[in-house]
């Protein structure tokens, strides 16, 4: 059965790398062998590396990649006097930009930055065809007017919140090391817009991220987090952060993580929904990859506090924390005990059963990783009562939901002992698993096939197949797996013909008393093909 | 033009391929044949692609434009696809000629020559999209702009054959790459000739030619519509779903007089448009709950009216059955159940769209009677998946799910009335009655097994009751031909609740379904027929049948007598019902039978002669051929000496089977004999001596179905008769052996060879095969070498070790290093000592354990030279095969295996269950408990050295392994010295 812990919720896609395990002595790797008939413990867990690829709309609850600055700064005495400015045209804001008089240019600056900070259609577009950048970027160097720093920088930051071309154009006119410079400027206003522009650059994307913290924003970043700065001020170095946390195809380097992780470990102890949502988006990024990443975050110590946090009712703190949570549950057996010593467990089943699906999916999909462990780990998921919340959205989840549940139970088959495969099916998850058999979607049908599979063998060695059989075949299962035969998948069609021919053929006291069928020869040559050992195929025929 | 590797593109080329075209439509073989062979000679030649193009495109002759499209579909389906490590079968030039001209030719073309191509292009798409055909998406799109429908549908239909795979395949990067391109470059182009197809529609409203290609393309687009949004839903989807959404249900709800067809049977464009809607719309509801949630009401309005408006025709059952499907799909989600739970809702519901369809409709009636095989299979086989009484049965437990309650009780008061109904007139309301039952089979049943029938039945009616006052005196009628239908509705209703009816019940109906055997209705004898057999299969407490022998005996003879009678009724010579319940029957009646087994086994001799004509029923003559096996066994167990009568009355037929080469039935013969031929005590009789040289020759052994069968013929003939072969026909030992060559050399049959060669070793008397023994030993490696599997090594340790059995470890040993120095070693560490958890099947272990106790206690050498240090690891691993778990795993990659030996199709292998052999334990009483064995042959190996087992013992063994040892030590009373 193809097993996986995943690193990720987007339908993306799996790729079957094994992930280093911790070595097991002979005894119990040889008991492993046997109890996952030949596959390797290691590969249970496995990890996305490929870019994602996505169908599907970007999604509504992720974090904002980079922001425009449209709010009123009025609410800053400093910058009170500065809103009074003039409002001018495009070629006057070029004229002015390009004097050499520093308050002409203040004035043009501050009139284009608000042209950007408008709420509707500001002219990114035209403020960079005018090629204002060079010259914006120069202000940010002129120390002695700290307002033309700020409208500088303010305006950069819009531009840099537009399209990849329009950042690019912001980080090719040499921004970055004089933004950097200016996180060390007396003026706070002036400090905390710089932030803000390299959130957005570094929001871009792993080159740009890169390119800000090879400019050594970090450690200036980093100093400036205190107890004394306004709040707001707060919310906008954590997001930077989070932004320089963030992307993989490359990860950030591990210097840098190394750097910020106890500084985001003490945000996350603040009180303010925006610093912590922010602060477990960071954590997410940093946990959705290898071991030793997840290694990094776990090790930090803020499992205990992420685990609280999912109980938040603030949902922008809930998904993230839950998502992280749930990255670090597709690490090492080790790892995920951690997880589980926090009590992830325990907040699991109220979240399998939140109103909102998404959350139920991720809860789902962190369960399912959970349940890829070895069977203390299991043990440990039963007890805590997911097993009736998990059935529960079988039956009636949604879709994207449902499926998180199949893989659950799918981990839960394949690693599971026979005294918990028992309390599996006790638990009644074989109805809605089998309701599920008509679903649209293959994959998702073959693992179903694969699970069935495993638990008609599972009754088998307690000699209970007959009563497992007869428990399928009234929930309608020998029906629609029948119907599998036929399906256009061939990977779909010779699982559900080998478990019609394995566990519902007539049986006889001497055998089955059934003809290899000779029509249809095509179909079953092209079965058959695959197909190991001397067994002739045949599609069930009801008696 | 033979042999040139380049066909120039002249008209005399073209003339000759015209020629040869034309005689591949020839009805005689004679002509054919040769004709298809030439052009599959000269299909590898350049150019060849390129004549069948312009011969479809400029040929003069209908039939040869028509024809060459056709091969050229099967050339690219034979030819396109670039398999690693084999040779490009079309040349690069031809490849790149065929992409640049096939678009357009496709869509030039007439429409019986555009599917072909547009097959051809979905093969070639299949391969080369997008990479290698990167121009493809555009130069279809740009079409859509031509404003020609024709055109637009070619291009619409050949984007269907090249997206439709979407719907089943497995997510993969690949494929959602692929998916993403097409989306980027499709999605767009098409929901603008969606739209404007639809404004054409309207213009066009009342032009009945342009509706009926506007409808086509309209069709096309909605099944576009699934395949691009089946894998998840797109964001451009996503973004237009109100534009599509709104648009679907307009079509949904839309009706055109001009559109309608007269044809009652196949569905107009009208209905297959709507019916692919109501999968989309599904899909939908499925999938994306959450983005269509809005959307929902409104097409479950708009389907329930279509479901209330559409009529009773056989072209509205697969839009009536999808769009009940769709209702029963919703219906049973926690957040629409507010849709339906209004008692009105409900009613009309049932009344209007589930009773209308469960209704036996004309067209029942009529399969009823003249198409009853396809009848049956659907009411009793249940592959009704797409009719509508089936979807209204899905309706009914969607329904159930939040609502049973209501609609039990709503139902229940129709199953009254329509009995009503029926008693006030039968004869007329007969099809009353018949809905009643169907309600009542469909409503009732709220789990259902083959073997048990209903399981767990509702509240709706007593079963019992009405089995008494409804179905018993419909069966009790005088005229079994009477009502046809209602009886097999009583049949049926036997047979499915078969467990809720008390067994006193049922006794009471078997001698009524044996009366109804005679119906001249071949529903209802083939129902009566198979209600006997599930009867008879049934089991009560302990496992035992239900029925026992004696209680069927008061009517052994009218049910024989009648099952045969049966078999003699229009349209049922080769009813597999019949011949199942006559299996069942003999299986069931025992000793009871033995009195009429002269006639039966005339009878089935008879029908087995006629059948091999032209054998066609698979299932019909498997039952039969277990018949007979079933005669012979019951008989002979009472009077071994009957056999002879078997044979006598069978041979004759075998051998016109095996003259006359019916592949389908050698098989079959192999095991009926091999059956006799193990009943008989004493020498192997000389009638069978004489088929023995006739069972060696390779022909009987190319085919793979033969195999299993002869191989087991082969073990007869060797268990009983191998004094008679070392003597009389020790010349054919070669032969034997040859067989043994063929099988093991092959991946697919090695364990077959294994079971001959088994065989051979065990009953052989051992000078006989003395001058092959080491030849044998060498096959064996070559194929370890050559190809390694873990069958084969299961085979080989099993081998070995029961070679050591049978010649002694010292012999073993002794073969090994003759053929190699210091080998045995190398088969200890490398194959026995890690492979032999492997081993399964307890025979098999059993022969492997007392053969590694010989290895460790009869063979010198494994004491006193460089082999001694792998005496610990052997008696570990022995210890491993008796204790631990059978590793059952098979390494990566095995998982893989072309079945090499079978080209093409050919008669699969039945097992006959009846024929069945006994296992066969050849260490049998000589070792009872193989552990206790280990622990006595220890014991004696250390009397004869005393000191050294125990330090071999305890320097090496592991303690858990050492633990298990001294258990079997105490458990023998033995002590090592």
């Amino acid at each position: 059965m193809s097993q996986r812990a995943r690193a990720s919720l987007s339908p993306a896609l799996w790729l079957t790398v094994p992930v280093n395990m911790p070595t097991l002595d002979a005894p119990e790797e040889r008991l492993r062998k046997f109890k996952y008939r030949g596959k390797d413990a290691s590969m249970r867990r496995q990890q996305r590396m490929a870019v994602s690829l996505e169908l599907r709309k970007a999604k509504k609850d992720e974090q904002a990649l980079k922001r425009r600055n449209i709010t009123n700064v009025s609410s800053d005495p400093a910058s009170e006097q500065l809103t009074k400015g003039v409002s001018l045209n495009l070629q006057e804001i070029i004229n002015g930009v390009n004097a050499s008089d520093p308050d002409l240019c203040f004035q043009a600056t501050q009139a284009a930055r608000k042209m950007l900070s408008r709420e509707r259609n500001p002219p990114l577009k035209l403020i960079v065809e005018a090629g204002l950048i060079p010259r914006l970027v120069e202000f940010l160097k002129s120390s002695l007017h700290p307002c033309l720093q700020f409208e500088a920088a303010w305006a950069l930051t819009n531009i840099a919140s537009g399209t990849s071309e329009q950042t690019q154009a912001v980080v090719e006119s040499g921004a970055i090391q004089p933004l950097v410079e200016l996180l060390s400027s007396p003026h706070m206003t002036v400090c905390e817009q710089a932030v803000w522009a390299l959130g957005n650059i570094a929001g871009d994307g792993p080159e740009f991220r890169d390119l800000v913290i090879s400019s050594n924003a970090i450690p200036h970043l980093l100093a400036l987090v205190s107890s004394t700065i306004p709040i707001t001020f707060l919310r906008n170095i954590t997001w930077t952060l989070s932004n320089l946390c963030r992307n993989k195809s490359p990860y950030p380097c591990k210097k840098a993580v190394k750097q910020m992780l106890p500084v985001l470990f003490h945000l996350l102890q603040h009180e303010d929904g925006e610093v912590l949502s922010d602060t477990c988006w960071a954590l997410s990024y940093l946990s959705d990859g290898c071991n030793e990443r997840i290694g990094q975050v776990v090790d930090t110590g803020v499992l205990p506090r992420l685990v609280q946090l999912m109980t938040s009712s603030e949902l922008n703190i809930l998904t993230p924390s839950l998502r992280t949570v749930g990255n670090i549950v597709t690490g090492t057996d080790h790892q995920t005990q951690v997880a589980i010593d926090a009590g992830i467990l325990n907040v699991l089943p109220q979240l399998l059963m939140h109103p909102r699906s998404s959350i139920q999916k991720e809860a789902a999909w962190a369960l399912s990783n959970v349940a890829a462990g070895p069977c203390q780990h299991i043990q440990q998921l039963i007890a805590c009562g997911t097993l009736p919340p998990l059935v529960a959205l079988l039956k009636n989840g949604e879709f994207k939901v449902q499926k998180e549940a199949v893989w659950t139970v799918a981990n839960f088959t394949t690693g599971g002992t026979i005294d918990q495969l028992i309390q599996l099916v006790h638990s009644g998850v074989l109805e809605p698993l089998v309701n599920l058999l008509t679903i649209q979607d293959p994959k998702i049908v073959t693992i179903i096939l694969d699970v069935i599979s495993l638990i008609l063998k599972a009754a088998e060695k307690l000699s209970e197949k007959e009563n497992m059989c007869l428990l399928i075949e009234e929930i309608g299962g020998v029906d629609k797996i029948e119907a599998l035969q036929l399906h256009e998948n061939p990977q779909v069609a010779l699982t559900a013909l080998n478990i019609i021919e394995n566990h519902f053929c007539e049986g006889e006291e001497n055998g089955t008393i059934l003809p290899a069928l000779d029509q249809d020869c095509e179909y079953l040559n092209h079965l058959t093909k695959n197909y190991q050992g001397p067994t002739t195929s045949k599609p069930r025929t009801t008696p | 033009m033979v042999g040139s590797m380049a066909m120039e593109l002249s008209d005399a080329n073209l003339q000759t391929l015209t020629e040869y075209l034309k005689k591949t439509l020839d009805p005689d073989p004679a002509i054919r044949r040769p004709a298809e062979k030439f052009l599959e000679s000269v299909e590898g030649n350049q150019n060849y692609p390129l004549l069948l193009l312009t011969l479809l495109e400029k040929s003069q002759d209908n039939v040869i434009k028509v024809c060459a499209s056709v091969t050229f579909k099967n050339y690219i389906k034979r030819n396109w696809r670039i398999v690693e490590d084999e040779p490009n079968k079309i040349c690069e030039a031809d490849r790149v000629a065929i992409k640049a001209n096939i678009v357009h030719l496709m869509l030039s073309s007439p429409e019986q020559i555009q599917k072909q191509l547009s097959d051809a292009i979905s093969i070639i798409g299949r391969e080369d999209f997008p990479q290698k055909w990167p121009d493809l998406l555009t130069e279809m799109v740009n079409r859509f702009q031509s404003g020609d429908f024709h055109v637009i549908n070619g291009v619409l239909r050949t984007a269907h054959s090249l997206f439709k795979r979407y719907r089943h395949e497995f997510k993969s990067n690949e494929l959602w790459t692929e998916i993403k391109l097409v989306l980027d470059a499709f999605a767009l182009p098409l929901t603008n000739l969606f739209k404007a197809t639809i404004e054409l529609c309207s213009t066009h409203a009342n032009d009945a030619s342009a509706l009926r290609i506007l409808f086509s393309s309209l069709i096309l687009i909605s099944k576009l519509f699934y395949s691009l949004n089946f894998q998840d839903l797109p964001e451009f989807f996503e973004d237009n779903m109100e534009t599509w959404m709104n648009n679907f249900h307009t079509l949904l709800t839309l009706d055109n007089k001009l559109l309608q067809t007269d044809d009652e049977e196949e569905a107009g464009l009208l209905e297959l448009l709507k019916s692919q809607i109501c999968d989309n719309a599904a899909l939908y509801a499925q999938k994306y709950d959450e983005e269509f949630q809005r959307y929902l009401p409104r097409f479950v309005t708009a389907i329930w009216n279509l479901l209330v408006t559409t009529g009773q025709e056989v072209k509205y059952d697969l839009l009536v059955s999808n769009a009940i499907q769709f209702l029963a799909s919703v219906c049973e989600r926690p957040h629409y159940k507010n849709l339906f739970e209004d008692q009105n809702t409900l009613t009309s519901i049932c009344e209007k769209v589930i009773v209308p369809n469960m209704e036996f409709r004309a067209a029942d009636e009529e399969a009823f009677e003249d198409n009853s095989e396809e009848y049956i299979r659907r009411d009793l086989e249940g592959s009704d998946i797409d009719t509508r009484r089936r979807a209204a049965c899905d309706l009914v437990r969607g329904l159930c799910k939040f609502f049973e309650g209501p609609v039990t009780g709503i139902f229940s008061g129709y199953v009254n009335s329509m009995l009503q109904e029926y008693a006030k007139n039968p004869s007329v309301n007969w099809k009353h009655k018949d809905a009643a039952i169907y309600l009542v089979t469909s409503l009732a049943s709220k789990a259902q097994t083959q073997k048990h029938g209903i399981t767990q039945a509702n509240e709706l009616v007593n079963l019992t009751e009405f089995f008494v006052n409804h179905i018993l005196p419909d069966l009790k009628s005088a005229n079994v031909n009477e009502f046809p239908v209602l009886k097999a509705d009583g049949i049926k209703y036997i047979m499915i609740f078969r467990n809720q009816v008390p067994k006193e019940h049922l006794l009471v109906s078997i001698p009524l379904l044996i009366n109804h055997l005679q119906a001249e209705s071949i529903v209802v004898h083939t129902y009566a027929a198979h209600a006997l057999e599930r009867l008879f299969t049934m089991r009560g407490p302990n496992n035992a049948t239900l029925f026992t022998a004696a209680e069927i005996a008061p009517f052994v003879e009218i049910l024989l007598t009648n099952l045969f009678k049966a078999l003699t009724l229009p349209g049922s010579s080769e009813n597999e019902y019949i011949m199942k319940a006559i299996m069942r029957s003999f299986s069931l009646l025992q000793e009871a039978i033995i009195p009429y087994i002269p006639t039966l086994i005339t009878q089935l001799t008879q029908k087995l002669l006629a059948v091999s004509k032209n054998p066609s029923k698979p299932h019909f003559n498997h039952y039969m051929f277990e018949a007979i096996c079933l005669s012979i066994r019951i008989t002979c167990k009472a009077n071994p000496a009957a056999v002879v009568n078997f044979e006598e009355a069978l041979f004759l037929v075998f051998t016109e089977i095996l003259q006359n080469d019916v592949q389908e039935f050698i098989p079959y013969v192999f095991q009926v004999m091999s059956l006799l031929l193990e009943t008989h005590k004493n020498d192997i009789p000389s009638s069978y001596m004489a088929l023995f040289p006739h069972l060696l020759q390779p022909v009987l052994w190319e085919r793979t179905g033969n195999i299993p069968a002869l191989v087991r013929l082969l073990q007869a003939f060797l268990e009983r008769g191998s004094n008679t072969i070392a003597s009389a026909a020790a010349d054919k030992i070669p032969g034997l052996l040859g067989v043994f060559q063929k099988l093991i050399a092959s991946k697919a049959n090695d364990h077959q060879g294994f079971y001959l060669l088994n065989s051979i070793i065990e009953h052989m008397p051992p000078e006989s095969v003395d001058q092959y023994r080491k030849q044998i030993f060498i096959l064996l490696f070559q194929r370890l070498q050559n190809s390694k599997t873990t069958k084969f090594i299961k085979s080989f340790l099993v081998f070995i070790n029961l070679y050591c059995i049978k010649y002694g470890a010292l012999a073993l040993q002794e073969i090994f290093d003759g053929i190699q120095p210091k080998m045995f070693g190398m088969v200890l560490e490398k194959i026995i000592i890690p492979e032999i958890q492997k081993v399964s099947g307890n025979v098999e272990k059993k022969i492997c354990a007392v053969g590694i106790t010989k290895l460790l206690t009869e063979c010198p050498p494994m004491m006193d030279t460089e082999y001694t240090k792998l005496w610990t690891p052997l008696l570990q691993s022995l210890i491993g095969l008796f204790e631990l778990p059978e590793d059952d795993t098979i390494p990566d990659e095995e998982h893989f295996i072309d079945i090499e030996d079978t080209p093409g199709y050919q008669t699969a292998f039945s097992q006959l269950a009846f024929a069945g052999k006994k296992e066969h334990d050849p260490v049998g009483q000589m070792v009872n408990n193989p552990k206790i064995h280990l622990a006595q042959s220890l014991h004696k190996l250390s009397t004869a050295c005393p000191g050294r087992v125990p330090s071999m013992v305890s320097t090496s063994l592991n303690a858990e392994a050492l633990q298990y040892l001294q258990g079997y030590l105490q458990a023998a009373s033995v002590t090592l010295l």
